[in-house]
């Protein structure tokens, strides 16, 4: 028993030695940058313990790092969310989804709709007390459609005269049609009318960036004791990949009316993590993990709202058998998108019967979507009686096999063996599945080499014309094959009619024709579900666009 | 001593040369490129993106370029986050990744030698049985699993330990557990099963025979021994923990650098896929450098320089 007894205490001495010298070696390796990030967040967060007490901190989660704070670069939503909190445009989306007044407090629109003066608030400042000058904005929107600066999205500068030619690299940036006429004011010059560029000005592309700042650090927006904001938010600290830590902005115009003091962006990828940190209280908003929607998505606690977005199926009409209307109309009925939306994806979509998502208003005041209808049904009998005509057209004793593909992904696979079981059931077609890596896919698709694959779109700037021009001729977004005098003629109609109860005629007239040429077949609006911490008020979600902190408030 | 580590390091430039050259081939062999989005875009706009990231260039031209920038250690922006550098990412990433691996590897060695060395001495037993059970289900459960599991019992449930996210030692505790497991019951398996075999050889009776009190048995004559088999795993598990793993990190919101290895290829970020292939490879040739020096060190009969040959 001694023995045993010594033996025990000789293996503990040993793993203590050996703990003590590896665990040296890891207290050197500590000592690098790391060790300092560690220790200074552990002060931080003791520092907000105290501090909460009298403060209004709001928890939310990014997801992942942005991907980059430089306006015309980050041209999505993990870095346009947290954007606009920071920053402001010449207009900003109101509590009604409106373009309102932003750093420009009133606007003058000449008699043919091409030039806009904006008049800069005096009271526009940026974060580090320099004023907001219409030079700003002159230096962004250049900088912007400079085609070495690579923006992602310089197309929606395409508005403004002279943008296309200069970022294409046929014009040069003295020819775009922005110029500050005094330190307030801001005169633009618009390529055609377009009813809505008042809309396309809330998008984060078309925020300033301080000139000054810019040209002395073309950084600035790297780190956050280098940026200067001008919303209702500046960037406290920056911790790549970690945390974003925004405070209040004292120098924001509308300061009074943010209630938040402090807003924390965790960065957790994962699903289910941020669900549990929400359970925890880490965190105030959370998504809701696919397998738990059942459970949580009739809850009290959680918000859904309209999200600009669809999700379709695209016909290659250069390919066998799709390259017949009727055979693929006859797709197009056979699929109960209600079934899709409540059994297979859930968490509270709507089923698509057209391609514009609601949330879009007519001059009239009404919703899009009601006004043009359903365009799309699910009707077996018709599907099998078009299959039946589309197939004599051709001459077809036997369709030629078809493969329906979509980029890998648990949800597009439901989707997609819910698709398959419909055209077996209500057509006696069975279609092939098809998986592919999304940049592989995505080539394929864009290089029509798919007969039938899954898209989706999410809206750029609130107006119907958005989604629609995409099925233009040769637009790099068609990806159908599609090509049509008429529809073309309808969608330039659709984007530079001044009147707009008949810009909004054509847009009406160019969907109808898209549904009857069934080049795309819609199955499901997006939509935004998100739970709220009790107590969290006021974020604004906006079915197109981006969040927004400035009215939000935390009890 | 010295010549043999030169050599070996030639020997590794060599095959750096050989595995960059094998990544650019099959990155430019895969079809997708990284501007490929379902985003609002047009061709102009490709072209200006294409043109930014020198993609519109020949490919030995690119091919050039890289060469030029991992000589030079300056792989430029990410095409995914264009504010950061490559540098930036594996900079920060690195250090978070490695102080995790640490700290999991020790965790991991010690109690998995103690495991093994109780159960060998324990044969057949109680203990043995135990620890054995233990490991069989520390290398049968995922750890990600494992790491779902202990969140929602410590973190959620319990309130011992944060969820996720990494500001401080409290929060390194859940992610050491689960990366630790795996490695801790094949290292207790190694052990047990080379002392088993270690504690029947001659030496050991003749040892025990010359009245050595038991202790010094185990730990000077036979755990010495006993160690080769886990000294030979330590080069890979090393590199493999030490460089971050992608389903830890992500579960745990552990901003260490194992996502820029799975990250980087679906969104075809060639900088990125190629600054974590070389510094991973690199990494490697070099744990596996330590570990035949540890084999040296361990078991004087191993000469590093009469190896030299056979190596090749």
């Amino acid at each position: 028993m001694k023995k045993h007894l010594l033996f025990l205490l000789a293996i503990a001495l040993v793993l203590f030695l050996a703990a003590c010298t590896t665990g040296e070696n890891a207290g050197e390796e500590q000592e690098e940058p790391d060790s300092a990030e560690t220790e200074s967040g552990e002060e931080e967060s003791e520092g907000t313990a105290e501090e909460s007490s009298g403060e209004k901190i709001l928890y939310l989660n990014n997801g992942i790092e942005p991907t980059s704070f430089d306006p015309s670069i980050g041209f999505d939503a993990v870095s346009w969310d947290p954007l606009n909190n920071l920053m402001e445009g010449l207009t900003r989306l109101d509590q009604d989804h409106k373009a309102g007044p932003g750093v420009a407090e009133s606007w003058d629109i000449s008699d043919d709709g091409l030039t806009y003066t904006f008049h800069l608030r005096e009271d526009a400042n940026w974060s580090n007390g320099d004023p907001v000058v219409a030079e700003d904005f002159v230096y962004a929107w250049k900088y912007m459609l400079d085609p070495d600066t690579a923006s992602p999205a310089a197309f929606l500068g395409y508005f403004i005269k002279g943008g296309e030619a200069y970022n294409t690299g046929e014009g040069s940036a003295d020819d775009v049609g922005v110029r500050a006429v005094d330190e307030k004011t801001l005169e633009v010059e618009l390529e055609q009318p377009t009813g809505f560029f008042l809309d396309v000005l809330t998008n984060p592309a078309f925020f300033p960036v301080n000139h000054k700042v810019a040209q002395e650090n073309p950084e600035w927006h790297a780190e956050a004791d280098t940026f200067v904001a001008n919303g209702p938010f500046m960037l406290e600290s920056w911790e790549h990949n970690v945390e974003m830590v925004f405070a209040k902005n004292p120098e924001y115009w509308d300061a009074d009316a943010v209630k938040l003091d402090k807003v924390h962006f965790a960065m957790v990828n994962d699903t289910n993590t941020q669900y549990q940190m929400f359970e925890s209280g880490e965190l105030d908003t959370a998504s809701i993990p696919p397998e738990m929607s059942d459970q949580l998505i009739d809850g009290d606690n959680v918000f859904i709202g309209p999200y600009g977005g669809l999700e379709f199926y695209r016909f290659n009409i250069t390919k066998e058998p799709f390259h017949n209307k009727k055979i693929r109309q006859a797709f197009s009925y056979a699929i109960d998108r209600q079934e899709i939306a409540e059994y297979v994806v859930k968490n509270g979509v709507e089923p698509a019967f057209g391609y514009v998502s609601p949330g879009f208003i007519t001059p009239s005041g009404e919703d899009f979507r009601d006004v043009n209808g359903d365009l799309v049904a699910f009707d077996p009998e018709k599907a099998k009686q078009l299959l039946e005509e589309g197939m004599a057209e051709e001459g077809y004793d036997e369709l030629p096999p078809i493969t329906l593909s979509y980029n890998t992904s648990d949800l597009n696979k439901a989707v997609a063996e819910a698709l398959q079981d419909m055209f077996i059931q209500h057509l006696d077609v069975e279609v092939s599945l098809e998986n592919q890596e999304w940049a592989v896919f995505a080539e394929a698709q864009q290089n029509l080499e798919l007969q039938f694959s899954r898209s989706s779109f999410i809206n750029d700037y609130n107006d119907p014309v958005n989604f629609l021009e995409s099925f233009i001729t040769d637009s790099y977004m068609n990806r159908t094959g599609f090509s049509s005098e008429e529809y073309d003629a309808l969608i330039e109609k659709g984007r530079s009619e001044t009147d707009e109860e008949a810009r909004y005629e054509a847009l009406f007239e160019a969907e109808k024709l898209l549904a009857e040429e069934m080049i795309a077949t819609p199955i499901r609006y997006y939509n935004t579900v998100v739970l709220e911490a009790e107590g969290v008020t006021g974020i604004l979600r906006h079915p197109v666009g981006y969040f927004d902190l400035k009215y939000a408030d935390k009890q | 001593m010295f010549r043999y580590i030169l050599k070996r390091l030639l020997i590794a430039l060599i095959t750096l040369w050989i595995i960059v050259t094998i990544t650019f081939v099959l990155m430019v062999s895969v079809p997708g490129s990284p501007f490929n989005s379902e985003q609002t875009s047009n061709e102009a706009i490709q072209a200006n993106l294409e043109a930014h990231y020198n993609l519109d260039k020949p490919y030995h031209i690119q091919y050039l370029l890289y060469l030029k920038s991992i000589a030079t250690l300056d792989l430029g922006p990410s095409i995914k986050q264009p504010s950061q550098t490559v540098n930036d990412l594996l900079g920060r990433g690195f250090p978070i990744s490695f102080e995790l691996g640490m700290v999991t590897i020790i965790v991991a060695v010690i109690s998995g030698i103690l495991l093994g060395i109780l159960s060998a001495l324990r044969h057949n037993g109680i203990i043995d049985y135990l620890a054995m059970g233990f490991a069989v289900l520390g290398i049968s459960i995922p750890n990600f699993i494992l790491a779902t599991f202990l969140i929602q019992q410590l973190a959620v449930n319990l309130k011992i330990f944060p969820v996720a996210t990494w500001s401080s030692p409290m929060h390194m505790v859940l992610p050491v557990i689960a990366l630790a497991t795996g490695p801790m019951a094949i290292i207790a398996r190694l052990t047990r099963s080379s002392m088993l075999e270690v504690l029947t050889q001659d030496y050991i009776k003749m040892a025990r025979a010359k009245g050595l009190s038991p202790w010094k048995i185990t730990i000077k004559h036979a755990l010495r021994n006993a160690l080769m088999p886990v000294v030979t795993i330590m080069g890979t598990l090393l590199a493999g923990i030490l460089t971050g793993t992608f389903v830890i990190e992500q579960i745990f919101a552990i901003p260490g650098m194992g996502k820029y290895f799975v990250e980087s290829v679906n969104q075809r970020d060639y900088p990125v896929i190629m600054g974590t292939t070389v510094f991973y490879s690199a990494f490697l040739i070099f744990m596996l450098l330590l570990v035949d020096i540890a084999y040296g060190i361990l078991d004087p009969r191993i000469k590093l320089h009469k190896k030299e040959g056979g190596e090749g």
